[in-house]
């Protein structure tokens, strides 16, 4: 397995990192303990609300430095509309593609941008904050990636039953008994999860 | 670019008198050793000799002594043969949860068929919990595994007590020693210490990979792994390579001609290594003992604030070749399971580096990778959201 040459030279020197002070926005995900955590802030112009600086940190592997350094370049001169439309896809193309194993940086990098504009749109009352529900839970399961072949477990249909009663989010999963990546996977829901207060408890069947 | 290596743990460059020893069995001596025709006579008499160039590096017979294709190979001929010809005598087996993958993953095999595993727990330094050992001992324990020098943060098993240990059950506990990172960085006597089985390969001494040795001591019975014919060893059947063995007992040859001065030299380099890195960097954390303890071509180290993955990475664009304990790099993306045992935070675990030093590498090449070494920490903890300027 090996990064291509775009991943590598945003690694080696990447663009856009570092602090903004009196950011406008700004958000952080993951968790070191998952091995990466990324930090965005940003300067919106109120009237445009083109992004007019933006910039990041992270605690990670190359592909979580170079995914970082590219979204936050796709992002800059964009509107708050424009922006949210980036895909971890597209993300990925841009870095001339990802190794499968890789793609979680990607789903984190855009997560955490779209997570920094929300916070924006918060802020500046063009949206409210997000209720949770059952959907919610779906939605971050598509966050969450089989590193096997780099695309999320939802699409995959790994998920066979995802419910939420009373505090506890139930998830049921179709994962071969000897996958190497059984247990990174029910971390990362757990991640995923976890960072909902209504979500007491998270309880994964295999 | 020059290159700069110091992932020894992995496997070692091969010494050029290895080679020179291996090509004549590549060439005109590729007859397998047989009775009576002239070729295959003098093939045996050179096996004979090979053997006993290592039987006597570790204080035994050279019958006791039979050829792998690898490490692990022998790792599985002795567990998969002692368990499956002695299940009769007891159904339990000790080791601890800091064990090389060849160990732990065959005891998970055998307890799925039914046999009872007691995992010993770890101290903070990589050191085996002896009075859990003490406890675990029953009347049907019949084989006790360990890691000679654990293969991450170069903790040396105390044998010599652990045998003690052993011996104070009322029957023979049978001990199998994986040897892979101590065999040729310690002194090792298997009567000394009394070991039964051990594992070790060519390739982490300079040798050839795709070689090992499992040392069985006379009276400890193995089933059969490897069922075929009969070439060269009895246990690991089919054609093990003449020339890879030649080069396994070149590669002892000199690794013991100058033991002490070798061990030496990793002892000095390693210290040096770790000096340089403690005093240039902030906010590291060795990882295991420090001293006589550890290993003298390991050191395990974590940097606070930054990933393992990313560290490796830089520093192999500078021509360094280094491990990483990070989950990020490893298979299953998966905390390292010695780390994370001995008490480390998923932290300290991703942003582990491994260096392991061998009798090629010197202060030169040290000065070197640690001066990189802190530009790349710098760089990376610049990056970091975890990382405060004014810490």
């Amino acid at each position: 397995m090996q990064y291509s040459q775009k991943v590598l030279d945003h690694f080696m020197k990447p663009h856009n990192v570092g602090k903004i002070e009196n950011p406008d926005a700004e958000a952080t995900e993951g968790s070191p303990a998952c091995g990466d955590q990324v930090s965005i802030q940003m300067k919106v112009n109120p009237e445009t609300q083109v992004i007019e600086d933006i910039k990041f940190q992270s605690y990670g592997c190359a592909s979580n430095i170079a995914t970082g350094s590219i979204i936050t370049d796709m992002a800059k001169g964009k509107t708050i509309i424009e922006a949210k439309e980036i895909s971890w896809k597209q993300a990925a193309e841009e870095l001339d593609g990802l190794p499968p194993v890789k793609i979680h940086c990607s789903v984190l990098a855009v997560d955490t941008l779209r997570k920094a504009i929300k916070d924006y749109e918060v802020k500046h009352n063009l949206a409210e904050v997000e209720k949770f529900n059952k959907d919610t839970i779906v939605e971050e399961l598509k966050k969450v990636i089989y590193p096997q072949v780099g695309e999320d477990i939802v699409t995959l249909k790994m998920v066979k039953y995802a419910g939420f009663e009373e505090g506890v989010a139930v998830i049921d999963l179709e994962i071969p008994k000897f996958d190497k990546y059984r247990e990174n996977i029910a971390e990362e829901i757990r991640e995923h999860l976890e960072q909902y207060k209504e979500i007491k408890e998270v309880k994964i069947t295999m | 670019m020059k290159k700069y290596y110091f992932d020894n743990c992995k496997t070692t460059q091969p010494a050029p008198e290895v080679i020179e020893a291996m090509l004549p069995y590549l060439k005109d001596k590729f007859i397998f050793p047989a009775n009576f025709v002239l070729g295959g006579s003098e093939a045996a008499y050179e096996l004979e000799g090979f053997k006993k160039i290592i039987a006597d590096s570790i204080g035994a017979k050279a019958e006791e002594i039979h050829f792998t294709a690898s490490g692990t190979l022998a790792n599985n001929i002795a567990i998969k043969g002692f368990l499956s010809e002695n299940a009769k005598h007891g159904t339990h087996i000790i080791l601890s949860v800091i064990d090389y993958p060849d160990l732990l993953t065959n005891a998970a095999f055998f307890e799925k068929s039914g046999f009872e595993i007691t995992y010993l727990q770890t101290d903070d330094q990589g050191f085996i919990d002896l009075e859990q050992l003490k406890d675990s001992l029953r009347s049907d324990t019949i084989m006790f595994l360990t890691t000679f020098v654990n293969h991450t943060v170069g903790s040396i098993q105390p044998i010599k007590k652990i045998r003690e240990i052993l011996d104070s059950a009322d029957h023979k506990i049978v001990m199998h020693v994986d040897a892979g990172q101590a065999y040729g960085k310690l002194p090792i006597d298997v009567n000394e210490l009394g070991i039964d089985l051990m594992s070790f390969s060519a390739h982490k001494i300079h040798g050839p990979q795709g070689v090992g040795a499992l040392f069985q001591r006379k009276g400890v019975v193995l089933g059969s792994v490897i069922h075929g014919i009969n070439r060269l060893d009895n246990h690991q059947t089919g054609a093990v390579s003449m020339a890879n063995i030649a080069g396994f007992a070149k590669a002892v040859e000199f690794t013991f001609a100058d033991f002490e001065n070798n061990v030496n030299h990793l002892r000095e380099l390693s210290n040096y290594l770790l000096q340089k890195i403690e005093n240039t960097i902030p906010y590291t954390l060795l990882n295991g003992p420090r001293g006589a303890g550890r290993a003298p071509h390991n050191v395990n180290i974590s940097f606070d604030f930054i990933e393992g993955e990313a560290i490796m990475l830089m520093l192999d664009i500078a021509g360094i070749s280094v491990a990483t304990s990070s989950a990020c790099a490893s298979e299953g993306l998966k905390a390292n399971y010695i780390l994370m045992a001995m008490g480390r935070n998923h932290e300290q675990s991703h942003s582990s580096m491994k260096f392991t030093l061998s009798r090629y590498n010197t202060k030169e090449e040290i000065d070197y990778t640690v001066e990189k070494l802190a530009e790349i920490v710098q760089e990376l903890r610049r990056r970091s959201p975890l990382y405060k300027e004014e810490k």
